[in-house]
């Protein structure tokens, strides 16, 4: 199928399905009325916003445009093919991505730039990949369009960021396809910090061959309300998964986790651990969803989602779903909600530790549990930073 | 002056009476032993020490070198100088040992107007202490207490005491659940920390520890009141007949 082909039936499904509602099962705990009741802009002005550059590859999209200027894009090795997505359409594009969400299928319709990145088969790229989307105009809406795909025994690290101006009201509404072929390895990580008002959803699909590795590390800082949609298809043997995520909200943000990873096939594992901390009228959702099919034996699935609430008026929802149509299979998933432990807090200050000090090392030690888990170096103490802030915020 | 002095002191746990008028006195270089047996309030007085709000003091005072404890909350008490090694330290998985100590020995040097310890004097700190108490490398980079066995989380305390350097050590049932190899590397960290300067609490159900830790006074402390204190051969006593004369007829 054709781009052309492609926008259209996307345009026309969105057309006939519209945004979902709270009716939908998939979106019972998040009303994305506030998105559906408003008129977006396509307004363009470049962007004041700062950031901080990851690595010697960058690229920086401006309220939705890749920037020549502020972006890093020469001297990549050979094999190593990355650009603006409205250069290099492949022919899966719109494939992978679920075409039955309104979100997508609007994303798919209207995105006017993204990244495209292409490694060939046996080439290791171990400088990270940064894609850094900035948004200050209020009021626009941002539909980024990212196309990943690897090939035999390659391997790739993308850092996807998203900085928002404070205080302003816009969409970001991304999609991330990401193929990865046998025996390679991508290693993706999303940081969220939209702006607290902004509306934010992302869906990142990846699908993996015999012995793929594919990890997804979601940092959710940012945006007033919004939903990351998280979905993995082992498709291969031997295959893995990894989606860890760690969400830290305030004020009145709501946020919702959906995660879907379809074992198709045998002997593939994956493993999801994600950390919620909330304080004040903070809501979360989490739903993290595991189909195994018949064909899927031996499969290795663990789930865990620990939620750390920080105020009374704080709310989490949290849903793992488990579908096992194979036999055997190793599945085992566990949810938590709770507060802070007073008995730590206590030992902690029997060694002189003041109580604020106390909670906040308890707090990032709930924390760093998804950071630990981080392989880059540079992306690891970027992240510990931003944590570290966080947690300074709210504890004031 | 006393290092610790205990006025009558009453404290109950939601809404239970479990001490009944205190008495107690520890002068600087003294070790004091407590024992008695299991729900006789030895636990509970640590606890009051140390300044666990679960714990209401509703009678009496406590003066630790000087001050009143009713003015101080638990972190200041520590800062203070006074440490409680726990009969169950509490895992902490997230922060690592070394990071815990840190924060810990800096809280209190600051609290006496010390310099910060930077991270090479502080290594070089734990260097030197971690010999005494047999403390391997791997025990100080994991969370704090998390996943250690039952010795390692006491011999985690005493470490802790030996950095902290308080002026009153409590060990609160600091010998149960250790073997006797455990038992004489713990005692051995608490006898290098004997000092003219410094006193001890210890807090035991058996006699056992005494022999390694050898006190100064010993009391016998049933049903939240210290009912005879004397020399170390008390405690030989206690192991002896027991603390059946004191406990009566109706037990504990």
């Amino acid at each position: 199928m054709d781009l052309m082909q492609l926008r259209k039936n996307a345009a026309d499904h969105f057309k006939a399905n519209g945004f979902p509602t709270t009716k939908d099962e998939l979106w019972r705990f998040t009303d994305v009325s506030p998105v559906a009741n408003t008129d977006f802009s396509s307004e363009w002005n470049a962007s004041d916003l700062a950031f901080q550059p990851l690595s010697s590859y960058c690229l920086v999209f401006e309220n939705g445009k890749l920037s020549p200027e502020k972006s890093k894009l020469n001297a990549f090795p050979e094999g190593v093919k990355v650009g603006s997505i409205m250069d290099h359409v492949d022919p899966r594009l719109g494939t992978l991505a679920d075409a039955q969400s309104a979100f997508v299928a609007a994303n798919t319709a209207g995105f006017s730039d993204g990244t495209f990145i292409e490694i060939a088969e046996g080439v290791e790229l171990e400088t990270p990949i940064h894609l850094v989307f900035l948004a200050d105009v209020a009021g626009a809406a941002f539909h980024p369009r990212n196309f990943i795909s690897i090939g035999i025994g390659a391997k790739v690290t993308v850092v996807e960021e998203y900085i928002g101006a404070a205080d302003i009201t816009y969409w970001t509404n991304a999609v991330t396809e990401v193929f990865v072929a046998d025996r390679g390895t991508v290693d993706h990580y999303k940081v969220q910090r939209e702006s607290a008002t902004a509306f934010h959803f992302q869906t990142v699909e990846a699908q993996l061959g015999e012995n793929a590795v594919f990890s997804n590390h979601a940092i959710t800082i940012g945006g007033g309300l919004g939903r990351n949609d998280i979905r993995g298809k082992l498709i291969g043997e031997g295959g893995e998964a990894i989606c860890n995520g760690l969400y830290l909200l305030n004020g009145k943000q709501q946020f919702d986790t959906h995660l879907f990873m379809d074992h198709a096939v045998a002997n593939c594992n994956s493993h999801e651990l994600y950390k919620g901390i909330l304080d004040e009228k903070a809501r979360a959702v989490f739903c993290g969803r595991i189909l195994v099919q018949q064909d899927a034996q031996q499969t290795d699935a663990v789930q865990s989602n620990k939620n750390l609430l920080l105020s009374r008026g704080a709310k989490v929802h949290t849903l793992p779903q488990l579908e096992i149509y194979a036999d055997d299979v190793k599945c085992t998933h566990g949810a938590t909600i709770g507060e802070l432990d007073e008995t730590a807090l206590y030992y902690l200050q029997t060694r002189g530790i003041d109580p604020v000090r106390g909670k906040a090392m308890l707090t990032y030690a709930f924390a760093n549990e998804v950071l630990d888990e981080i392989k880059s170096a540079s992306v690891k103490t970027y992240l510990e930073n931003l944590v570290h802030e966080w947690l300074e915020k709210v504890s004031e | 002056m006393a290092l610790l002095e205990i006025k009558n002191l009453h404290a109950s746990v939601a809404g239970n009476e479990i001490l009944k008028g205190i008495n107690l006195t520890i002068n600087p270089g003294e070790v004091h032993a407590i024992m008695g047996p299991n729900g006789s309030g030895k636990s509970t007085l640590s606890n009051v020490l140390a300044g666990n709000e679960v714990y209401e003091k509703t009678q009496g005072e406590i003066l630790f070198d000087g001050k009143n404890l009713d003015d101080l909350v638990a972190h200041e008490r520590a800062r203070a100088g006074l440490f409680l090694a726990f009969q169950y330290p509490v895992e902490i998985p997230g922060i690592s040992n070394m990071y815990f100590l840190k924060a810990a020995v800096n809280a209190g040097r600051e609290y006496r107007g010390e310099e910060q310890l930077d991270a090479m004097d502080f290594i070089d700190l734990i260097e030197e202490r971690k010999k005494v108490m047999n403390i391997r490398d791997d025990l100080l980079e994991r969370a704090v207490n998390s996943g250690f066995s039952g010795g390692e989380k006491k011999r985690n305390e005493i470490f802790q005491m030996a950095m902290l350097e308080p002026k009153l050590g409590i060990l609160d049932e600091t010998d149960s659940g250790l073997d006797i190899d455990a038992l004489r590397i713990v005692s051995d960290g608490v006898n290098a920390l004997r000092d003219p300067e410094r006193g001890f609490l210890v807090i035991t159900h058996y006699q056992r520890l005494l022999d390694y830790i050898v006190p100064d006074v010993v009391h016998v402390m049933v049903h939240g009141q210290i009912v005879k204190s004397g020399g170390k051969e008390l405690a030989l006593e206690l192991e002896n007949e027991g603390y059946a004369s004191w406990v009566g007829e109706e037990g504990i």
